[in-house]
């Protein structure tokens, strides 16, 4: 259920990058999700649907796209990817790393309309 | 028209953390974020390790619950001071909430901030709140499959606590599964087996605590120097 606080704080970034960008309705927004910040994309979805609801980006399509764990071994260097419940380096056998890729939630893309663009639509 | 972003989602929460951890360190304090499931015994193990570090060492806590001032009730007697957090419809603490608290306490009153957060192992282990260390308990009735079903925590963990090992005898419960799955997640984990019931392990814990404490802080005693 953190997707709620994920959606909250997602929603707060996407306003301010609409702002920025003058965009008047938001259609698509596009995430990185790792896959070490365990987001379930049903409850990511649902969590969204309700952010939204009444703004600028209410109908907007969630695309989530799914980051693979990336790890390096801290006594060998060896890169590898780790499953969620075994970072055990393939080279010496021990579980000591750090983490390259999969542990963060990014904002990658906003689609929408700005007010010229909206203008256009509508005559 | 599509805007090209790359934006870091908990950035906000992020930052803040980072203060936390600021306003922690020029405090003297060193701050713990213990997790666990509903029930692991993190309250029952606050009321017995807040006294047994007095008077030498003393602690200010923060309690995350959905509901109730109960668990604050219970520690407020060893505490100097306390602070429930209602997090109503949140499963985790936030930086911010932490932050918040932070400003109505006189930190320099002590030397440890314990932060019991809200009973999951999931979200709360996403939320970085400025701690210093990450504590994460199992309990004992919580079976032994725990840390290879939420095995992110454990991960992230600082220190496992198996707690009720009071109960090992009474339940099937087996311990070499749990530290084979651990191994598989974080070489480096101490794990210790705690009773806050029958005392076992508190010896060892005060001990990381307070060395802990020396590394993140430094050995500067606040009060009367421990022998
Ligand atoms: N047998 C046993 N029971 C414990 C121990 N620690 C806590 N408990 C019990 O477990 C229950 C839940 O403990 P509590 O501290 O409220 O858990 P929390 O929800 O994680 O804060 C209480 O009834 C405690 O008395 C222990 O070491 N041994
Ligand atoms: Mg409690
Ligand atoms: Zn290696």
């Amino acid at each position: 259920m953190h997707e709620m606080s994920i959606a909250s704080a997602l929603m707060d970034q996407i306003m301010e990058t609409a702002k920025l960008n003058n965009l008047v309705k938001v259609e698509e927004v596009e995430i990185q999700a790792g896959l070490l910040k365990q987001v379930v994309p049903d409850v990511m979805q649902a969590a969204f649907e309700a952010v939204i609801s009444g703004t600028i980006v209410e109908g907007a399509r969630l695309k989530i796209i799914e980051v693979k764990a990336e790890a390096r071994c801290l006594s060998c260097g060896q890169v590898f990817e780790p499953k969620v419940d075994n970072f055990l380096c393939s080279v010496c056998n021990k579980a000591d790393v750090e983490i390259i890729k999969g542990n963060e939630i990014i904002l990658k893309s906003l689609t929408g309309k700005n007010l010229e663009e909206e203008d256009k639509n509508e005559s | 028209m599509k805007v090209n972003v790359i934006k870091n989602v908990l950035q906000a929460n992020d930052i803040i953390a980072a203060k936390n951890r600021k306003v922690f360190k020029e405090a003297g304090l060193l701050g713990i974020n213990i997790i666990s499931s509903p029930g692991s015994g993190k309250t029952t193990l606050l009321e017995k390790t807040i006294p047994t570090l007095m008077p030498e060492q003393k602690s200010i806590v923060l309690v995350g619950d959905l509901e109730t001032t109960r668990d604050a009730d219970r520690v407020a007697p060893y505490a100097e001071e306390v602070v429930q957090i209602n997090t109503g419809m949140s499963c985790h603490l936030y930086a911010n909430q932490i932050a918040e608290s932070l400003t109505e306490l006189e930190l320099n009153k002590a030397d440890f901030l314990f932060i019991e957060n809200v009973g999951n192992m999931v979200c709360p282990g996403e939320f970085d709140l400025g701690e210093n260390v990450k504590v994460i308990l199992l309990s004992i009735p919580e079976g032994d499959d725990k840390v290879a079903k939420y095995p992110t925590i454990f991960r992230a963990a600082d220190m496992v606590l198996l707690t009720k090992i009071d109960l090992l005898g009474v339940l099937n419960f087996d311990l070499d599964r749990v530290m084979e799955d651990l191994r598989k997640l974080n070489e480096n984990v101490p794990v210790i087996k705690m009773s806050s019931l029958a005392g076992e392990g508190m010896e060892e814990w005060l001990g990381w605590l307070k060395e802990q404490r020396n590394k993140s802080i430094g050995n500067q005693a606040k009060f009367i120097t421990p022998e």
